[in-house]
């Protein structure tokens, strides 16, 4: 029932919305645990204006994303922030997650972050509280991929962790 | 005698794989099932053909619709944001039916405080909120938009009983009409003017604090008859803020009296406009009708800038008139800024317009009108010619929103004046669709209520076509190191992420538009991209192009539905498409082919194991065998090295034989001598079929593309297996060498398979080097 009336959250969520403008306020995260690797790899996926907005708020209001300029400063102040509201727990306890760097696909932001040196996974709990600082109704969708099962959960601001157990 | 041998061993050969096969299953039961084959024919879901609508997708012998004509005089108040308007519709019943009431929308009623749109969103307490919206959310009654209807009254001054259903009027007549009759009414109403930028609408006005101005975009304004046609009935669902409109056509004169030193633009022809321009805009206003390569600049933004300063107490009416549209919108305000340039539409002179205030330049003076008068020629071309003389694309804040004409766009640089490509192309592309939304569904009138997909997707596929245009005509729009439009929708790969996400949101894009999952995916991206596929990759561009020209001819000022779509796609093309429509169009399946397995095969003088068992077990000796070729697999226990290096006829003495017998010396020389042979098998995880596109590289560096036609599907639609023969050998068999089919998973696409790096490990090894 409760994921029932996410389903239909999200399937409202850009109802008044513009023709051409499409404001869905959703981020996807795909999470893999890659265990010949040992590493829990993790993509992120956000919306390029609604970060850009999240970064202009927070930080300094001339950021353009993606206008062919050297952006390392804004990349430090993506990793800030991505790590600020992005956190895991593994086998109960808080792992450090390392953001690898991002880049533009089309419209979105792709963040790539990585948790090394994970022998085996026995629960898994995420947090991702990316963009509820900005925008209310946004939706974090997460997917994980973990010891060949697959998952999806979609956390919001008053339900923003997810757990996993094997 | 031998001849008899020889058949029934050749079909024992045949069929061996086969009956191998059976033997394997086990002897269980097998139930039966319905028809369920990706080629099934569309019967099912398709309404039956009638008088109204043909099956060859045109309009039928008995087809109708309704006609809705308005007068309308509109005053608006500047000083307290507020509409208010008296119209008189004169509505023609068409049908054969008899109507006992008419049903009006009031689509203003969605901002009404007793809306119920917000009672359907899912909200929760946010951690956060802006204390405005906090606010209106909790602390106040909120804003007092909808519709004060004032009075319905009929030509007599009469009041006529009506019913106000949330966004939807029932109104009464004194007698039921008649088919053929008409039947006049008219409306008194007043609402206020929402804030488009921090409500969020299509319409609405945007406040400029700094010189206490608005700039109005002004639709769905005033009590719109609903469509009553054959399919259904009363389209009365109701509007609850997303998906979009169902009109009928009219004539529309309409006075609209504005603050005199506002600029005015709308739907239809300006009746008067020497009351209202200066003479300096008249002057203007004739040069640029005779300038077809740059926009002349009416008002410019000196005069905008000055006319933001003051107000003026006085006003100003602006008559416009416009025929057969199905819809009205216009956009006024003092801070507006207004050039114009002539189009030539096969003869025809169309003016391509663009009303912004300073805040759109500099990107808007130099793009806007050449981006609308491109998009004209692109689409006329593409459907027929624009019947219009004129369109309009006015700057406003996130905005992207079509009316017959006119259209609200986005693109606004920051304030030095500074724009990103995002920027830039967003600004481009919005135009480009909204300007083309004349087009579909202005023109072509399909049920936006109930497909968003026929307006939107067919556009957005148009719109594909014209962005490319538009790049070749005016490269000097292009970014540097750019060769082409950077089209956000259309190419088939831009679509797999989409198509090959999680099923649990995605729906088929034969959903109703309120309803769907990822909303521009599913009615913007996906139906643009498959036109696009259906265009390049499936049916051609030839084909395709004379088929949508003729729906769009055969729909032009008429109301379409989806079969109308499909099946004049297949009438004018000969094209079997109830496959494509049906995977594309009704489920959410996806792509994905590829190579599975290829066998190299030679060909040799002795028969194998496998022909020598087979004839013992039918008691012949191999004496008896009529002149066969042998084919043995590399690496078998038959194969020998000196197969691979020698000629064709020499490795197959029966073959020899035959050849020297039946064919002249002549013939002879030129004959093949395939000398390499495979046995490929694709596979097709994905639900769709599509045809195989595979390119076959050689020894030699050399490659061959081939298509099997999606047909190759039809009786298995897991695997197909394909024999080639080849007097070279081949290194390389690729699926979908160039990306066109939207297949979401190319990791088996080659052969043989190449090892890609995933997303992930390739990211983090570049950001490492």
């Amino acid at each position: 029932m409760k994921f029932l009336k996410i389903i239909l959250a999200v399937a409202l969520i850009s109802s008044l919305a513009f023709t051409a403008v499409h404001k869905y306020y959703v981020s996807i995260t795909k999470i893999e645990y890659v265990k010949e690797k040992k590493s829990v790899q993790i993509i992120t996926r956000i919306f390029i204006d609604d970060f850009e907005r999240l970064l202009r708020e927070r930080y300094d209001d001339t950021i353009i994303l993606a206008s062919n300029q050297d952006e390392t400063q804004i990349d430090r102040y993506i990793e800030k922030y991505v790590l600020s509201r992005f956190k895991i727990s593994i086998n109960g306890k808080l792992v450090s997650v390392q953001f690898i760097g991002k880049e533009y696909d089309e419209d979105v932001v792709q963040c790539y972050l990585e948790v090394e040196n994970i022998e085996a996974i026995k629960s898994f709990e995420i947090e991702n509280k990316i963009l509820f600082d900005v925008f209310s109704d946004q939706k974090n969708i997460v997917r994980t991929h973990i010891n060949g099962k697959h998952k999806s959960f979609i956390l919001i601001p008053e339900k923003h962790k997810g757990m996993l157990n094997f | 005698m031998n001849n008899l041998k020889y058949y029934v061993l050749s079909a024992l050969f045949i069929t061996v794989g086969v009956f191998a096969q059976q033997d394997k299953e086990k002897q269980e039961p097998v139930q039966g099932h319905t028809n369920n084959n990706k080629f099934k024919q569309l019967y099912e879901e398709f309404s039956s053909p009638n008088m109204y609508r043909a099956a060859s997708g045109a309009p039928g012998s008995a087809y109708y619709q309704q006609q809705a004509d308005y007068k309308m005089d509109l005053e608006l108040d500047d000083v307290n944001a507020r509409l208010s308007g008296f119209e008189t519709i004169t509505y023609t019943n068409n049908s054969p039916d008899v109507l006992n009431y008419l049903w009006v929308q009031l689509d203003q009623n969605m901002r009404a405080r007793d809306s119920k749109t917000p009672l359907i969103q899912g909200s929760g307490i946010a951690p956060a909120q802006q204390a405005s919206s906090f606010a209106d959310a909790y602390m106040t009654e909120g804003f007092d938009g909808g519709f004060k209807i004032e009075e319905v009254k009929d030509t007599n001054g009469n009041a006529l009983p009506h019913m106000i259903n949330r966004t939807m009027m029932r109104v009464e007549m004194p007698k039921p009409l008649a088919s053929g009759d008409k039947f006049s009414f008219s409306i008194k109403w007043w609402y206020n003017i929402n804030d488009h930028v921090n409500g969020r609408g299509r319409s609405g006005y945007e406040y400029f604090k700094e010189d206490d101005n608005r700039n109005y975009v002004i639709a769905q304004f005033y009590p719109r008859m609903a469509v009553y046609n054959d399919v259904e009935g009363w389209q009365n669902s109701q509007f609850w803020g997303r998906d979009e409109f169902a009109l009928p056509f009219g004539d529309f004169d309409v006075n609209i009296t504005v603050p005199a030193d506002h600029i005015l633009d709308g739907t239809g022809v300006l009746t008067n406009r020497k009351e209202v321009y200066s003479k300096e805009m008249m002057k203007r206003f004739e040069k640029a009708k005779k300038s077809f390569d740059e926009p002349v600049v009416i008002v410019t933004q000196a005069e905008a800038e000055a006319a933001e300063k003051t107000k003026s107490t006085k006003k100003k009416t602006w008559k416009l008139s416009a025929k057969n549209v199905r819809d009205f919108g216009f956009a006024t305000s003092r801070r507006y800024i207004l050039d114009m340039m002539a189009v030539d539409i096969n003869g025809s002179t169309k003016m391509a317009v663009s009303m912004y205030p300073k805040e759109g330049n500099p990107l808007w003076e130099q793009w806007s009108t050449k981006a609308v008068a491109s998009t004209l020629k692109s689409y006329s071309r593409m459907t027929f010619d624009y019947p219009y003389h004129k369109a309009i694309s006015v700057h406003a804040k996130q905005q992207g929103m079509e009316y017959p004409m006119i259209c609200w766009n986005y693109g606004r640089p920051d304030k030095d004046g500074n724009y990103s490509d995002r920027t830039k192309f967003g600004m481009m592309s919005v135009i480009i669709h909204e300007v083309g939304h004349n087009f579909f569904p202005m023109i072509v009138n399909s049920d936006e209520r109930q497909w968003t997909w026929m307006d939107e997707g067919l556009n957005t596929f148009v719109q594909y076509v014209a962005e490319q245009d538009f790049g070749k005509w005016y490269p000097d729009a292009l970014s540097e190191g750019q060769t082409a439009y950077p089209s956000r929708r259309g190419p088939a790969k831009n679509i797999t992420r989409y198509m090959g996400g999680d099923q649990n949101f995605i729906a088929p894009i034969m959903t109703k538009g309120l309803n769907t999952y990822q909303f521009g995916n599913n009615a913007y991206g996906k139906p643009g991209t498959a036109l696009n596929i259906l265009r390049e990759t499936v049916m051609g561009p030839e084909l395709f192009d004379y088929a949508f020209r003729e729906y769009s001819q055969r729909w032009m000022f008429k109301h379409p539905t989806p079969e109308d779509f499909f099946r004049t796609m297949e009438d004018a093309s000969a094209f079997d498409l109830d496959w494509f429509w049906r995977g594309w169009f009704y489920t959410t399946d996806f792509v994905d082919i590829g190579v599975k397995d290829v066998k190299k095969f030679y060909v040799s003088k002795e028969p194998t194991q496998q022909v020598k068992d087979m004839a013992k077990s039918r008691g012949m000796k191999l004496s008896d065998l009529p002149p066969l070729v042998f084919m043995v697999e590399e690496g078998s226990e038959d194969y020998k090295a000196e197969m691979k290096t020698g000629k064709l006829l020499d490795n197959a003495p029966s073959l020899k034989e035959y050849v020297m017998d039946n064919f002249t010396a002549a013939e002879r020389a030129k004959m093949k001598e395939p000398k390499f042979f495979y046995n490929v098998t694709f596979e097709k995880p994905g639900g769709l079929v599509m045809p195989i596109i595979v390119e076959y590289t050689y020894s030699d560096g050399t490659s061959k593309t081939e298509t099997y036609p999606a047909q190759i599907w039809r009786l298995n639609d897991k695997e197909a297996t394909k024999a080639i023969a080849s007097d070279k050998e081949i290194v390389k068999i690729t699926v979908d060498p160039n990306l066109e089919t939207a297949d979401v998973d190319t990791s088996n696409n080659s052969w043989p398979r190449e090892v890609k790096e995933g997303e992930f490990d390739k990211f983090k090894n570049k950001t490492k080097n």
